[in-house]
């Protein structure tokens, strides 16, 4: 079986090895057989990746021991859906994720495209060369199918992961990772071929927008994750791996603004080309500094093998990419402006395209001062000999600079009109929204919010956004006559409101959770006593023991009562002798608040029966949630195929492209 | 343990048939040239776009004036630009529609139609 | 224009180092003794874990098993998920007449085999 599933790998290297080199032999030497032969060696490849994830699957579901991969991910106990999503829970086994998820994706956007051959003909070897280093390290380098005798047992999983947030996390971010690579390989066949027109961006459009929603709601996952199973009190630590995801989602948030430039006004050519660059390299450095557990020793690679082979690929991928964009802002030999020069410009610092420009300013400045946070200590090593990091307070001060400004502009933008927007229009537009803003941000200040002015500036910033979203789709209904007609002409438009409106509910309870929390960790508690927190008072009644299938644990007893409402929560630990104590929260949903009553407990040192309480007070987090479930729908309004626009299109690529004569 | 290399077998000549196809269906092609856009469809192309960027800015001027982002005043001093604008693309367009374009010779074909 | 808001960004990012300083070091056991002032330890704990009236004792030694160097950690407040003796940890503090004095609360756990590769904080 492992045999099949080397074969079936071997193959799809081969296949896509084709697709590179044939590939590129056909774009360059214009050969339209080989150019076809090589897209159907891409298409191929899926099947054949697919026939090795499957023999992976069913040796996890079967517990096959023979398979190395299966005996350390998996045990007998293991319950099935925890078994399968041993898939991606090792090296081995998501980077076949990786490779399957990128010849699917690959294929389909090609077959879609398959008429455009000119665009596809340098599109695919580009697939072609991301497919390579996948298929390769999966052939020669980390095999999920090494074969040993088999163990009595296998090592199981780490009992943390053993909940439903494994199986929809890690694939979740995977969508979206490998789908930064479909706009990429466009962008550079668009620049190989010398093509100087928008046809990538109009044929990636969706693609880039749905990557960009699985990276979002992957780390929403994540966060949530975080808060409520591992609970140690918050949900966004700053961890390179967390970063790792949020880097590549901020660019490609840049990127998805700046296409509207490049579209209406043919501005931004080259920055579009770096950023998709950008996006695609971020995401496979996420994918490396997740895999590689390099920022955890960086003294050596030994730890993950191939660590070494991911930078070779990235820094590769990186100067391909950068020599590409270099060739073709030359002038080209035979005369004429280099290609990706634009002949417009800049009309005034005050019109929407500057707005999106500055938007797109602060997104990269936050995810380059992410980026610089996250191999701080490999530079600090290398320049002072000593490992240096970086924690939450550098992240906060560059969130807070970066992205209190974003979140204005996401108010300011759709106020202000294209091209050039004079002041007393402005200034019309400007009132109700400003006004909101003042009386939201007046109040607050009455009411003590001034207390952590990041949070102040998020919710005044908030009630703006929040304002101008409201007015566009009063105003926009009155002119289109409904609001069903309104989202269904200008789905992009709308659906990308809508996404800003869960953005800001976003911020909204970030702020709240973060700037407004009320924090005791200081509560040592005997059986009876009390404390005090945010207006709540928390009565520790006493312990229970409980037991499940392989730990032990308890929970305590705590009575709450405040601001009219009365609730107990069971806070406690459970104790793996495998692998320790681990905390197990116990959180209360405030509907009064849209917030939380986040506590923990441990025992005390030297009693059985008194604990140290911790209590977290988090007003209006679950808005976060909330907003991803508005994130959703608002981007999937935005991507919602429109058929008056596919034909328009569609005529526009027709005409343009048909070849004269024959 | 054979079926596995059976199947490992089926599919390598599958796979290898489907990337040998476009050879086997077409040995003897008229030609085997990959066309590609030549500076006449490109520039049409641009034209094309040009067109649309024109259009689609009239229509949403008119939409943002109706829902008040635009004041009159911008309103009016904006429309008369878009629409040269647009009308010169639509021209441009249509000229080029009617002068005759080649394709571009391969290395070895000799030029013309 | 983009040079102007590249340069802005830049100067904030600069001023910022130079006020908030650049970062904490993070030192192993093997390197923490002669360190100043407040600092991170990165290590892996090891057995026996005492209990204190305050919290625990436990000592800590470089990760990979090279150096024979112990060091011991006095630490107070919660004790993170998965702590327990093998553990990757990381604490902040201070070295006081070669012990390292913790930050109450400081402690995390890191879990290496763990696919995530994210920490549970205390």
């Amino acid at each position: 079986m492992a045999a099949l599933g080397r074969a079936a790998l071997l193959l799809a290297f081969g296949l896509v090895a084709y697709a590179l080199v044939a590939g590129s032999y056909a774009a360059w030497r214009r050969r339209r057989r080989l150019a076809l032969s090589a897209q159907n060696a891409l298409l191929a490849a899926f099947p054949a990746t697919l026939v090795a994830a499957l023999v992976l699957i069913v040796a996890l579901a079967r517990r096959d021991f023979t398979f190395a991969y299966v005996a350390e991910h998996t045990s007998r106990k293991l319950p099935l859906q925890y078994a399968l999503s041993a898939f991606w829970g090792g090296q081995e086994g998501s980077l076949l994720l990786w490779l399957l998820v990128l010849t699917g994706y690959a294929g389909l956007a090609v077959w879609l495209n398959r008429r455009s051959r000119e665009l596809m003909a340098w599109t695919v070897p580009i697939f072609g060369l991301i497919a390579v280093f996948f298929s390769f390290m999966l052939c020669f380098v980390s095999s999920p199918f090494h074969q040993q005798p088999p163990p009595v047992d296998g090592a199981g999983m780490v009992p943390s992961l053993q909940n439903p947030y494994m199986l929809a996390h890690p694939p979740m971010l995977y969508l979206g990772y490998v789908g930064l690579s479909v706009p990429f390989a466009f962008g550079m066949g668009a620049l190989l071929s010398g093509r100087t027109d928008e046809r990538w961006i109009v044929a990636t459009r969706r693609w880039t927008l749905a990557a960009w929603t699985f990276l979002g709601v992957g780390q929403l996952l994540g966060a949530h994750w975080a808060y409520t199973e591992i609970g140690w009190g918050g949900y966004y630590a700053w961890d390179p791996v967390e970063n790792a995801a949020f880097m590549p989602w901020l660019v490609a948030t840049a990127f998805l603004h700046s296409v509207m430039i490049q579209e209406k006004r043919g501005m931004l050519k080259v920055w579009n080309m770096v950023l998709v660059a950008l996006a695609f390299n971020l995401s496979v450095f996420g994918t490396f500094l997740t895999r590689s557990g390099v920022l955890d020793s960086i003294h050596s690679f030994s730890k993950s093998s191939i660590g070494a082979w991911f930078l070779g690929f990235l820094a590769f991928m990186v100067v391909l990419s950068v020599a590409l964009i270099y060739w073709r802002l030359r002038p080209p030999k035979d005369g004429g402006p280099p290609l990706l020069r634009s002949k417009t410009k800049l009309e005034s610092l005050v019109s929407r395209e500057a707005t999106f420009l500055y938007n797109n300013l602060l997104l990269v400045a936050l995810a380059l001062t992410i980026l610089w946070g996250v191999l701080y200590p490999i530079v600090s090593q290398v320049l002072h000999g000593q490992t240096r990091s970086l924690s939450k307070p550098y992240y906060d001060f560059f969130l807070h600079t970066f992205g209190l400004p974003l979140l204005l502009l996401m108010g300011l933008g759709p106020l202000v009109a294209w091209r050039r927007a004079s002041l007393r229009s402005l200034g019309k537009t400007f009132l109700v929204p400003f006004g909101a803003a003042l009386v939201t941000g007046g109040v607050l200040l009455g009411l003590g919010f001034g207390s952590a002015w990041p949070g102040l500036l998020a919710y005044t910033f908030s009630a703006f956004v929040a304002a101008s979203i409201v007015l566009e789709f009063v105003r926009g209904r009155a002119a289109a006559g409904g609001i069903f007609r309104l989202v269904s002409r200008n789905r992009r438009r709308y659906g990308g409101y809508l996404v800003h409106a869960a953005i800001v509910l976003f911020a909204i309870g970030v702020a709240g959770s973060s700037a407004y929390q009320t924090i005791r960790e200081d509560a040592h508690l005997r059986p009876g006593q009390t404390m005090e927190a945010a207006g709540y008072t928390f009565t520790y009644t006493g312990l229970t023991g409980v037991k499940g299938p392989n730990y032990t644990g308890f929970r305590t007893i705590v009575s709450v009562s405040g601001h009219g409402e009365h609730f107990t929560l069971r806070p406690g630990q459970n104790n793996d002798p495998l692998q320790g104590a681990s905390f197990v929260a116990s959180i209360y949903h405030d509907p009064r608040t849209l917030g939380d009553v986040f506590t923990r407990a441990q025992p005390a040192v030297g009693s059985k029966t008194a604990i140290d309480l911790q209590v977290f007070v988090k007003p209006l987090i679950n808005l976060i949630w909330a907003a991803g479930f508005l994130f959703v729908f608002g981007a999937l309004v935005a991507m919602w195929p429109d058929a008056v626009e596919q034909r328009r299109l569609a005529a526009r690529y027709a005409a343009g492209a048909a070849p004269a004569g024959i | 343990m054979e079926w596995a290399l059976a199947v490992a077998a089926v599919l390598a000549v599958v796979a290898v048939a489907f990337v040998a196809r476009p050879f086997l269906r077409d040995p003897s092609p008229a030609s085997d040239r990959l066309d590609e856009l030549s500076p006449e469809a490109r520039q049409r192309l641009a034209l094309a776009e040009e067109r649309d960027r024109a259009l689609a800015a009239l229509k949403e001027l008119e939409f943002d004036h109706r829902t008040g982002k635009v004041s009159d005043d911008d309103y009016r001093a904006q429309l008369g630009p878009l629409r040269r604008r647009a009308a010169e693309a639509l021209r441009a367009l249509e000229s080029r529609e009617q002068t005759p374009h080649e394709r571009i010779p391969a290395p070895g074909e000799h030029a013309g139609r | 224009m983009i040079a102007l808001s590249v340069a802005a960004a830049l100067a904030i990012f600069v001023v910022y180092t130079a006020i908030a300083g650049a970062g904490v070091a993070q030192l192993t056991p093997s390197t923490v003794r002669t360190a100043k002032g407040h600092v991170s330890l990165v290590g892996a704990v090891v057995g026996p874990v005492g209990h204190t009236s305050t919290g625990l004792r436990f000592s800590v030694k470089d990760i990979g098993d090279r150096n024979p160097t112990r060091v011991l950690v006095v630490y107070s407040g919660t004790v993170p998920d998965l702590f327990k003796t093998g553990r990757h940890i990381v604490v902040d503090g201070t070295m006081r007449h070669g012990v390292f004095a913790a930050t109450p609360g400081s402690l995390t756990t890191k879990c290496p085999s763990k696919y995530q590769g994210s920490s549970s904080k205390a």
